[in-house]
């Protein structure tokens, strides 16, 4: 389960202040789909981010496992989120000039996974997307809906429990878009991770389990979608 | 990440940039190759001297000299006060200058020390001619052979002592005397004449006749048999090219010859001093302190190997700054590629570190990379160079006839040595820029466009 409990975020000093988000507190139980909406500068992407633990709040405390991500040191916070995370963005971020397979080796590598195990999971993740075939392939001659498939098989190569998506489709024309979705969804129903979505598209959003509406830096709602295909996803609720 | 997976995604990062490899490498290369170089020909230069000094000095031996002067300490600058005792002598340059030589009492002293075996004068005979019947006569210089010299031969052998009628001509008369080739002169003879020196006597006597013209001085001629053609000697002893060689007792009698009744009878510029067990340094040095004791001057092998040496080491320093300049600035060539390869790989840097990459990681990738740039480039530098000095060794060593000995002298471990140098250089040069990638914030990063 992911715990956000009253997190602040403010940038600036006195009276230059500006808080991207204003006690925000919410849960997520483990293995749901997540998306976190709201317009521009609402705070979504500050929210992910601490919630990923790339960034810090100013006050608040995200909780992960029982495990209090900010109390962590360094060392360890790294390693979390290398065998524990993952991320999709929505300019995919894959190397054009190393392979499919160099891309999705990445996580691997990062995690300190033994060699013996690596290429097999690549090869599966690569599967799991449908790019087996494009293995030996330059990631920069792949089309953009094979980038952000390679993307997801590199989000999760290493099987993380939380996947970060961040505008995954935001590059994509909506048929591929939704190829995209449909593939997210359905990694969430055969691998189990918590997909926190990040996203502007409303459609989107509401095929997901749980929304959590941001406006001005604070949750203006809670929405339990309750999809009959996660049974044992807990309810997302306000603290 | 495993060192292993950080060499390997440094490796692709520089073939994925080759333009950019090769010339921050090639950068690196310039100044590898003039420190290659550089220590090659040192080593040759070093090598050269060594050669020279083994073929024609015995390292058990001292050179005595009555003046200190002989060794090259004389201050030139003032000017030297005239001693009627001392001998003429002009220097490479042309300059008088007076020096003290050892007479008979000397050399008698210097036998007796302890710790010395045999004293033998240096004596260079001016002779007259040489010449044979039928061919033209030609002005030359004899030199005693001392045991310890051993000049290249073309013919004939040097295993036995040379006696009394025995010559070693060089190479340079051989078709002068009208041999066809050196083998060909081996067992000949050749005649050489020998002119006394004017004595004061007889140069009073001269001036009373009016003209030293008229005064015919006694001259000697002796055959003697050609047992050896000896090689014309590597450039550093040019001067001696032409000379002669007979055994020391005949130069000695020649010697004597000459300069009876002048000032110069039995008055020698320097003595070879053979020290027993000299071989040994200890030995060696323990009988020059005596003799410089005594307010000779004494030179062994070693101090003009030193001195020889300590030119090389000049001149390889100066040249070695210059190798040195270039490789650093090659190395803020380093720093500069990596600075653009942080700031081209800002976004997969945050990639890295919000796919949970350490800081000492990052840092490790960019460190290796500046790391294999150097390894590159020391390479590509140090083989280059070591390429061209071996296509160039036989041309210089014709040019300057050196025979068989290379100017261009390659050492494994120099090399070695100089890579590994360069490869923790431009670690150093990387660190800047692995720093800085392993700082970016992660979110920042993601974001650059």
């Amino acid at each position: 389960m992911i715990a956000v409990q009253h997190i602040t975020k403010s940038y600036g000093k006195k009276e230059n202040i500006f808080t991207a988000l204003d006690d925000v507190s919410f849960e997520v139980p483990d293995k749901s789909t997540v998306a976190i909406i709201g317009k521009s500068g609402s705070g979504k992407s500050t929210l992910m981010h601490i919630m990923s633990g790339l960034d810090t709040p100013s006050s608040g405390v995200v909780v992960i496992d029982d495990e209090d991500m900010f109390s962590m040191k360094p060392k360890a916070m790294d390693g979390f989120r290398a065998t524990k995370m993952s991320f999709i963005f929505q300019a995919f971020f894959v190397e054009a000039n190393q392979t499919a397979y160099q891309n999705v080796m990445l996580p691997l590598e990062i995690a300190k996974t033994p060699v013996r195990k690596r290429k097999a999971l690549v090869i599966e993740a690569l599967n799991a997307v449908e790019l087996g075939d494009k293995a030996s392939t330059l990631a920069g001659n792949l089309s953009g809906g094979q980038k952000q498939r390679l993307a997801i098989a590199r989000a999760i190569v290493n099987k993380p429990s939380i996947l970060f998506a961040d505008e995954p489709t935001g590059n994509l024309d909506s048929a591929t878009g939704e190829k995209i979705m449909q593939l997210l969804f359905d990694l969430n129903g055969k691998l189990g991770c918590t997909i926190v979505l990040v996203t502007h598209d409303i459609e989107l959003a509401e095929r997901c389990q749980y929304q959590i509406t941001l406006k001005d830096g604070r949750v203006l709602a809670v929405h339990d979608l309750q999809k009959p295909a996660r049974p044992r996803a807990k309810k997302a609720r306000i603290i | 990440m495993y060192i292993s997976d950080v060499i390997r995604r440094s490796s692709r990062s520089l073939l994925s940039a080759k333009a950019r490899t090769i010339l921050t490498a090639l950068a690196i290369a310039v100044g590898t190759f003039a420190l290659t170089l550089t220590l090659g020909a040192s080593n040759g230069a070093q090598g050269y001297v060594n050669k020279i000094i083994s073929d024609n000095f015995d390292p058990s031996a001292l050179v005595v000299s009555k003046d200190k002067d002989l060794f090259g300490k004389t201050d030139t600058s003032q000017p030297q006060e005239y001693n009627q005792s001392f001998g003429n002598v002009l220097s490479a340059t042309g300059q008088q200058t007076q020096i003290a030589q050892l007479n008979d009492t000397d050399i008698n002293t210097l036998r007796a020390l302890p710790g010395v075996e045999q004293v033998q004068t240096a004596n260079a005979v001016s002779v007259q001619y040489v010449t044979r019947p039928g061919f033209r006569k030609y002005v030359a210089t004899i030199q005693a052979l001392s045991p310890s010299r051993h000049p290249e031969l073309l013919a004939g052998s040097l295993s036995a002592p040379l006696g009394s009628g025995d010559i070693v001509i060089p190479e340079g008369f051989v078709r002068s005397l009208g041999f066809a080739n050196p083998s060909a002169a081996i067992g000949k003879t050749v005649k050489l004449s020998v002119q006394k020196q004017i004595s004061a006597a007889g140069l009073g006597a001269a001036l009373a006749a009016g003209s030293l013209t008229a005064t015919p001085t006694e001259s000697q001629e002796s055959v003697y048999k050609i047992i050896a053609v000896s090689k014309k000697p590597t450039a550093l002893l040019s001067a001696t090219e032409l000379f002669l060689f007979a055994s020391a007792p005949e130069i000695t009698r020649l010697t004597d010859f000459t300069t009876a009744g002048t000032a110069s009878y039995h008055k020698y510029l320097a003595a070879q001093v053979v020290v027993a067990g000299g071989n040994d340094s200890n030995k060696l040095h323990a009988v020059q302190t005596k003799i410089k004791a005594l307010g000779y001057g004494a030179q062994s092998v070693q101090d003009t190997q030193k001195f020889l040496s300590q030119i090389i080491t000049v001149l390889q320093g100066i040249v070695t700054a210059f190798g040195f300049i270039a490789v650093v600035a090659s190395l803020f060539g380093i720093v500069n590629t990596m600075y653009i390869s942080v700031l081209q790989r800002t976004r997969e840097i945050g990639l890295m570190k919000a796919l949970g990459m350490r800081r000492r990681d990052i840092t490790k990738l960019f460190r290796f990379e500046a790391a294999l740039l150097g390894l590159l480039g020391s390479l590509l530098g140090s083989l280059s160079a070591v390429a061209l000095g071996t296509l160039l060794n036989p041309i210089i060593a014709k040019r300057l006839g050196l025979g068989s000995q290379h100017l261009l002298v390659f050492k494994g471990q120099q090399i070695l040595a100089l890579t590994l140098l360069l490869i923790v250089v431009a670690t150093l040069a990387g660190l800047f820029p692995a720093r800085k990638a392993s700082r970016l914030n992660p979110i920042d990063a993601l974001r650059t466009e």
